[in-house]
């Protein structure tokens, strides 16, 4: 049999189709570029971005690293543009927000070295605490913004980009969304970049890079010169397209995405034909003179956009401003929140263009509405062997000891794997906001009420944004007891390595020194899973009068049992002696884990998921639960 | 063997741990190969930890966006049954149906949170909605070509076992090959063989 030849993120092979991920597209893109320095922190749906990245640097004879969080992610990338090397950093759109700052003043300076941002927007909440829309933050900050509609697109938006980027001399946005990240499509490869920049910095360029009143307040108007320059270019960009049809009343706008969405819609409503259609991959700044062409030429338009109404009033204020008299429509057709599908915009189509759908949707609801009752619940959930199950299960068994003279706790949690921990039966949260929130919003907790306040962390999100809240809680003396779920992984995102783990020829950050280092006066260490000894502990940390801590540590499940293969080590599941069993139940009600069914009244362990963590044996009151069996 | 082919939908359902991104993977790349302009899309992350995957591959002139229509997927392929059930959205007269009958229970129904469906139950309701519903124990004849593991590469010569992909064979092949180097490449082109031969007689 004929081997197809392999081709990877890598190869050499300009023509080569590949089918790829949005997110390797994008990675893909950064190494035809040349990209000299990359950092990021993990994120979905940006993650595998930076997984390509870091994993073929070397290779590749580039930079790239995890870093400590999107803030420093983004200076580090800045920095090396300023040092005149391409450059580029990933996130997800909260990620931004954490960015934010650096990203308000880089602008002012611009980029030297190429300078791509990538900004992956998550509508529908995939995999979110909200669905921001990034298009609004590049505005505000007057970075121009690039938004492929399709996984060849991106590749080859990161190229221009870049080159964009130096000949503008300004920070690019590529805007990806759930959809075209962890969409796939087939992709031409071009050519690798493969000459390396020597990078310089000389002080001659002080007035540019120092952000400070006297320079910053001249550069913004060098930063609003350098946007109106690319103004004036996006109308001969590749991306922008107009199709003008000929006595067509009607226009469509879509930017990125919705690019797809609304072109099969047309097709499926029979109207590609009588419409003129221009699709938008610069929303900011919007190509003006197609706008234009377009508005001028129909009576009314329908901007197809997910999220907030970006491109539309763009939209509106150009043709307003130019005198163009046309109704500019979006909203009203297609929906604010959440993510676009092609259903929903034949249907805002339709209504719009007052045609009937091509197919009858109220029927498909109506037979969804039949067959859900049916269909079992499968929410994720914290994997068999979990180190939070425990640490949760003992949080839970503390309060109650808590609740007689204390009052009920109050769980303030974080982003990350534990947040499946939220749900029935741990219920391990009863609010948490944002990264770094589980501590800083558990400081205002304390202060606002008295009952108990627990706030959680996972360990990456320790180093990414808890460790300032956990200093203010010592500088300011709050009574609130701050744990760190310590599993030595970015789990959620993909087991991305983070300062707790040994990396990089450093023995791995211990969150309980750094605690000492802050100067919490109770510390305590202890193995979640030993169920009666982290109950103790929380125990004790609660009624401490002052800031406490706990580091909760045990390892990732799945990084365990890859641990534990690779050895050769053989896990020996565990089972329930079915003589001695009480089918209380405990072990399924408590803990849900889902290696633990009940198959014809009887509680039974599947050996196939059970890692041997040993949770339940400890748990259970009748002791039924032996490793191996009997 | 580019063919004038509009639009070819195909979905693919499970759990967490089924391989289902693998199965989109060699399904893309064998369309790629093929000369097909393909799309396709899934959900990751969250869904990771035990939840439902889904993922849809697209072939053909027409397609644009990664994401396949509510009533328009020609194909469903179930690597657990459960889920086909909450794809039936997409799902019309025209659709062909390929259901793995072996069951993962969710933790939700241990807990008495929600209730799990009988086979019958669930082959019945696909086919008050699809015209062709064909079931197969996956599991078993994933055993016989010698790893339960391939439970997902028998789903995937089941699929084109209908006759309904405009790829060889054989191109599916090369790339489950080249996907499983060395002894893992021979069991899981038997399972591909079993999947193939099982519905091709049924079709």
């Amino acid at each position: 049999m004929v081997v197809s030849e392999k081709l990877t993120l890598t190869s050499d092979a300009p023509g080569k189709s590949m089918f790829m991920l949005g997110n390797e597209a994008i990675a893909r893109g950064a190494i035809e570029a040349g990209v000299q320095v990359y950092a990021a922190y993990p994120g979905t749906p940006s993650s595998e971005i930076s997984e390509n990245l870091v994993n073929l640097s070397k290779q590749m004879g580039f930079y790239a690293e995890w870093s400590v969080n999107e803030q420093v992610a983004f200076e580090l990338a800045f920095g090396a543009s300023m040092a005149n090397v391409r450059a580029m950093t990933s996130m997800k759109h909260v990620g931004l927000n954490v960015a934010h700052d650096p990203l308000m003043s880089a602008t002012y300076m611009g980029a030297r070295g190429g300078f791509v941002m990538v900004n992956a927007d998550d509508p529908g909440q995939w995999s979110s605490q909200n669905e921001q829309d990034n298009r609004v933050i590049a505005e505000q900050a007057y970075i121009p913004i690039l938004e492929p509609s399709s996984a060849q697109e991106a590749k080859d938006m990161v190229v221009d980009g870049f080159n964009w980027s130096e000949e503008f001399g300004q920070i690019f946005m590529l805007r990806s969304v759930t959809r075209l990240s962890h969409g796939r499509g087939d992709v031409t490869l071009g050519p690798i970049k493969k000459e390396k920049r020597k990078g310089d910095f000389a002080p001659a360029n002080r007035e540019r890079f120092i952000c400070m009143p006297a320079w910053s307040r001249k550069n913004r108007y060098v930063m609003i010169e350098r946007l109106n320059k690319i103004k004036a270019a996006v109308d001969g960009m590749v991306y922008n397209k107009l199709k003008l049809v000929k006595g067509a009343k009607v226009g469509v706008i879509a930017s990125g995405i919705s690019y797809g969405y609304a072109l099969e819609s047309l097709r499926w409503l029979g109207m590609e034909d009588k419409v003129s259609f221009l699709k938008v991959g610069t929303p900011y700044p919007l190509p003006e003179k197609l706008v234009k062409e377009l508005c001028s030429s129909v009576s009314k338009v329908i901007v197809v956009e997910e999220l907030e109404p970006f491109v539309e009033n763009h939209v509106a204020l150009i043709c307003q401003r130019a005198d163009i008299r046309v109704k500019v429509y979006g909203k009203e057709f297609i929906p604010l929140v959440g993510e676009l599908s092609t259903r929903k915009v034949v249907e805002g189509i339709a209504k719009f263009l007052d045609v009937k759908s091509p197919i009858d949707f109220g029927a498909i609801d109506k037979t969804l509405a039949e067959t859900n009752p049916m269909v079992p619940m499968r929410p994720p959930t914290l994997c068999p062997g979990c180190p939070h199950r425990g640490s949760f299960y003992a949080i839970n068994i503390a309060a109650r000891k808590t609740k007689k003279d204390l009052g009920e706790r109050v769980l303030n949690g974080d982003i990350g794997c534990y947040s499946l921990g939220a749900y029935a039966p741990l219920f391990s949260y009863d609010a948490s906001c944002c990264m770094g929130g589980g501590f800083g919003v558990a400081n205002g907790l304390a202060k606002g009420q008295s009952n108990p306040v627990i706030g959680h962390l996972g360990d990456s999100t320790f180093f990414h944004s808890g460790i300032p809240a956990l200093i203010n809680a010592v500088f300011n003396n709050i009574k609130v007891t701050l744990v760190v779920l310590d599993n030595s992984a970015t789990s959620m995102t993909g087991f991305q390595p983070n300062p707790a783990a040994p990396t990089n020829g450093q023995p791995g950050l211990k969150a309980e020194e750094i605690a000492k280092a802050c100067g919490v006066k109770h510390i305590e260490v202890v193995d979640c899973f030993d169920i009666k000894a982290t109950a103790e502990a929380m125990e004790r940390a609660v009624r401490f009068n002052g800031p406490s801590v706990v580091v909760a540590r045990g390892l990732c499940a799945i990084l365990d049992t890859r641990n534990k293969r690779q050895a050769g080590k053989k896990v020996i599941p565990y089972s329930i002696d079915q003589d001695t069993c009480t089918k209380c139940k405990i072990c399924v009600n408590q803990l849900a884990c889902p290696a633990i069914l009940i198959e014809n009244e009887t509680v039974v362990i599947d050996a196939a998921q059970c890692v041997a963590c040993g949770l339940c044996a400890a748990i259970c009151p009748s002791k039924s639960i032996l490793q191996g069996g009997k | 063997m580019v063919t004038d082919l509009k639009e070819l939908n195909i979905i693919i359902a499970g759990t967490g741990g089924q391989g289902v991104v693998v199965l989109s993977e060699l399904l893309g790349n064998a369309a790629v190969t093929a000369g097909f302009k393909v799309r396709g899309s899934e959900v990751l992350g969250m869904a990771q930890r035990g939840g439902s995957v889904f993922s849809n591959i697209r072939l053909g002139t027409d397609i644009e966006s990664p994401m396949t229509a509510e009533g328009k997927c020609d194909i469903l392929i179930a690597v657990e049954p459960s889920e086909a059930l909450r794809n039936i959205q997409f799902l019309s007269k025209n659709t062909t149906v390929v259901l793995n009958i072996r069951k993962v229970i969710p933790y939700t129904v241990s807990l008495g949170q929600s209730t799990y469906p009988e086979i019958d139950q669930i082959v019945a309701k696909l086919k008050s909605v699809a015209n062709k519903v064909i079931a197969l124990d996956a599991v078993e004849y994933a055993e016989k070509a010698g790893n339960r593991q391939s439970t997902n590469v028998v789903m995937i010569g089941a699929l084109f076992g209908s006759g309904k992909i405009p790829i060889s064979p054989e191109t599916m092949k090369e790339h489950i090959a080249t996907k499983f180097a060395g002894k893992g490449a021979d069991v899981n082109i038997k399972a591909f063989d079993l999947g193939y031969d099982i519905i091709k007689k049924q079709m």
